[in-house]
């Protein structure tokens, strides 16, 4: 206990090999207006309006960028509603009315590989931020703005490595559609003249390194490696990945473009390649229901909007010896956890988590360093914790309590099982 | 069915608990334990009956008062119910194993209690407590009634036995190992001293079981040994002795009881690990400089709790890092080396 503990158990023998299930029509779909990242919006349609699938009926404004809002579904616009997003918040949605019929928009258009050669890179970001693609793994954040980087990229990573446990919406991604995943590495590479390519994924994921390495074969003109990483938490962390991938030590506060590397999520580079070959902005994405309180843990493919309740009935409903269930949207290191399940599926959405609530012991700190030997960012949770207990904001400045990326392995490896996270979060409000 | 909100993470590392911990010191220690009461007869068992039950006594007492000043109605498991964590139990442990066996009982009970009270309960109990509680009664008993009660025994009963009492009186002198192989000081058997520090090989077997249920810092009781054994080998080496001296001083007194179970104690350690190990380096050296120049021939108690004050300066928020850098490392190194050419001219000059 009183070591560097960073192997979390995965739990994900659960689901990773079953098929993926499909869920792609949903009887209606509620498509956020706002949400955690923009508060104001534009709205094109109205009530009865036909929309097309790809359509654009609206805009959400995020200060510094602007993304437009898409039909997922083809049919009527039936008005507004209130709904809960995944981060949390309550937002407004437009209810869509799905008539099975999946018309393509007009501009939902396939460009031929020779077309799509010849694109530079300002069409290209022009087409991402088009079709607002954002950072798929959870962050939200538009890629349009990372293409869009004017420093020079040598290499180009995609992080495939899905270190949270019970996820395995990437993995059945990956095994579904390789292809996809080599293309989209191949068009962003085009965009920002990378030389290099980088696959990264655990090595205990030999299944998936497998399929990787056949598709690889295809793609043998491009310069693509296949990392395989070492199988601990937070692996996935973008900084993490560089660091073993490529040797390249990305300091806190630094962006890696600076360095000349950019990281892509494989959910992201799927929906790249979509954005470029078919013009198609994020309309279904793969995600996995699991965790200990529900019936049948699923990979589900599903569509973009689709509200949470419909995806717990197909799953067989929350299992009936659970008293009290702890819901979580995300992964169970840094997931979001939700009083509610009448939650939309956004495109950032990579799992829903349903654990029986369980109060855990917390003992006294016995100052055993667990936390301090395996914090990622080298800081000393416990040292923060005596600190904001006094109060003492000199000193959280000086154990850089800001450095802190909240991935949860302190309070996950805490011998005392002290919520050291939330300490951590404390502090970070404290120092403003 | 109801939704709780928590905050992330929403998983817990199975298997790591305080009371697995502190279990595992206690499980650590049997063999130890049954070593002493087939060496000193029922003497030991005596003695650990009382240490541990004058420990555990007196806070479970204590915790009643409190629970009873603050409202509570008398339950025998109380509110504040303590002794399920075995932390007091490991301390009274390790408490009397560190005693002599002739020692009166009542000696043995009174320094228990007086060590779990000062030292950890009004500190506010477990975790809290500054210095190590099973070294902080050792020290009171020696301190207390070590002229009329401790000394007065026909085998030397201060921690260590002959042969350290031999090297203070005349540090050099190679006569200390008379009469017991390396096999008796390693393994303890026949050795006089107290109950539970003799078998070196006993306490490398706790220690090894420990390590490998990742229950301690195995840092921390190797640098101490280590800075021990680099120390008095410098001796070794100027002061032309055989290599003897060395082992006698790895072997002998509480230096590897207390390496593997006292300084290990983390809650009384720093959190860093170069805190802790520059924390055990300190360890190291003010046992051997107690033991060379000192007036007791033992330091290992002393050692611990003049360290324990030192922990919030070596855990202090300016300075310490959780990874060695280059500048910390190259100051240490610094440190150790005047710290062993120090001790090699003191050692000339005094002897």
């Amino acid at each position: 206990m009183i070591s560097k503990a960073r192997k979390v158990a995965d739990y994900k023998q659960l689901t990773k090999e079953l098929p993926t299930l499909r869920y792609v029509d949903p009887e209606r779909v509620y498509i956020n207006l706002q949400s955690d990242r923009c508060q104001t919006y534009t709205l094109d349609v109205k009530e009865n309006d036909r929309v097309q699938l790809g359509q654009i009926i609206g805009e959400r404004d995020g200060g510094f960028f602007k993304q437009p809002i898409y039909a997922t579904v083809s049919g009527t616009v039936e008005g507004t509603t209130k709904k809960t997003h995944p981060s949390g918040i309550e937002v407004e949605c437009v209810i869509i009315r799905n008539d099975y019929k999946d018309e393509y928009h007009s501009t939902i258009t396939d460009r031929p590989e020779n077309v799509i050669e010849n694109m530079t890179k300002a069409e290209m970001v022009d087409v991402i931020r088009q079709t607002a693609t954002v950072g798929l793994g959870g962050s939200g954040f538009p890629s349009y703005i990372k293409l869009d980087t004017d420093k020079k990229i040598h290499t180009v990573v995609i992080n495939a490595v899905e270190c949270e446990p019970y996820l395995s919406s990437d993995y059945r991604l990956i095994k579904d559609s390789p292809e996809e995943i080599f293309r989209g590495l191949k068009y962003i590479m085009q965009a920002v003249d990378a030389k290099k390519g980088v696959i990264a994924v655990k090595k205990t994921k030999t299944e998936l390194i497998e399929v990787l390495e056949r598709e690889l074969t295809r793609f043998e003109n491009l310069n693509i490696e296949i990392a395989k990483l070492a199988d601990y938490y937070p692996q996935g962390w973008e900084n993490e990945t560089f660091k073993n991938a490529l040797g390249i030590k990305i300091p806190p506060g630094t962006l890696p473009m600076e360095y000349g590397v950019l990281g892509f999520n494989v959910s992201t580079t799927s929906a790249i390649y979509e954005a470029l070959k078919h013009n198609l902005p994020i309309t279904k994405r793969h995600l996995t229901v699991n965790g200990d309180a529900i019936n049948f843990p699923q990979n589900i493919r599903v569509r973009v909007g689709t509200c949470v309740k419909d995806l717990i009935k197909l799953s067989d409903g929350y299992s009936e010896d659970a008293k009290d269930i702890d819901f979580v949207i995300g992964g169970p290191m840094m997931g979001t956890s939700l009083d509610t399940d009448d939650v939309i599926v956004t495109p950032t959405t990579t799992s829903v988590l349903v654990f029986k609530s369980q109060d855990f012991h917390e003992e006294p700190c016995v100052r055993c360093g667990s936390c301090v030997y395996s914090c990622p960012v080298e800081i000393q949770p416990v040292n923060i914790m005596n600190a904001i207990k006094r109060n003492d904001k000199k000193a959280l400045e000086n154990l850089e309590v800001n450095k802190c990326i909240e991935c949860g392995l302190c309070a996950y490896v805490c011998t005392s099982k002290i919520h050291l996270t939330d300490y951590m979060r404390k502090g970070k409000k404290l120092l403003g | 069915m109801e939704f709780v909100k928590k905050s992330a993470p929403h998983l817990r590392r199975p298997n790591a608990n305080v009371v697995r911990m502190m279990r595992d010191v206690a499980i650590a220690l049997m063999p130890l334990t049954i070593f002493a009461i087939w060496q000193h007869g029922l003497n030991a068992l005596w003695i650990l009956l009382v240490s541990v039950v004058s420990m555990v006594a007196t806070e479970y007492i204590y915790y009643q008062i409190i629970d009873r000043l603050n409202g509570e109605t008398f339950k025998l498991n109380n509110k504040s119910f303590t002794v399920y964590n075995f932390s007091v139990v490991v301390s009274g442990l390790i408490y009397g194993l560190t005693l002599p066996d002739e020692i009166p009982l009542v000696v043995v009970a009174i320094g228990g209690a007086i060590g779990v009270f000062l030292a950890k309960l009004i500190f506010g109990g477990m975790g809290q407590n500054i210095f190590n509680i099973a070294a902080f009664a050792r020290v009171f008993v020696v301190l207390a009634f070590g002229g009329v009660l401790v000394y007065s025994n026909h085998i030397d009963a201060d921690l260590g036995a002959t042969a350290l009492g031999v090297l203070n009186q005349d540090m050099l002198d190679g006569s200390v190992r008379d009469g017991y192989s390396y096999w008796a000081m390693f393994s303890g058997i026949g050795l006089p001293g107290s109950l539970g520090e003799t078998s070196a090989l006993l306490i490398l077997v706790g220690g090894l079981y420990l390590f490998m249920r990742k229950s301690f810092d195995v840092y921390v009781p190797l640098t101490y040994i280590g800075t021990v054994f680099v120390l008095s080998l410098a001796v070794m080496f100027t002061q032309d002795v055989g290599f003897w001296y060395p082992m006698t001083h790895l072997l002998s007194g509480g230096l590897i009881f207390g390496a593997i179970f006292m300084a290990t104690d983390p809650i009384t350690i720093p959190t860093n690990r170069p805190s802790r190990i520059y924390f055990a380096f300190g360890l190291g050296v003010i046992t051997f400089v107690i033991r060379l120049f000192g007036n007791l021939p033992e330091g290992v108690v002393f050692a611990i709790l003049i360290m324990n004050m030192f922990v919030p300066a070596l855990d202090y928020h300016k300075w310490a890092k959780s990874k060695f850098t280059v500048k910390s490392v190259s100051i240490f190194s610094v440190i150790v080396i005047i710290t062993v050419i120090l001790t090699a001219v003191g050692v000339h000059y005094a002897g």
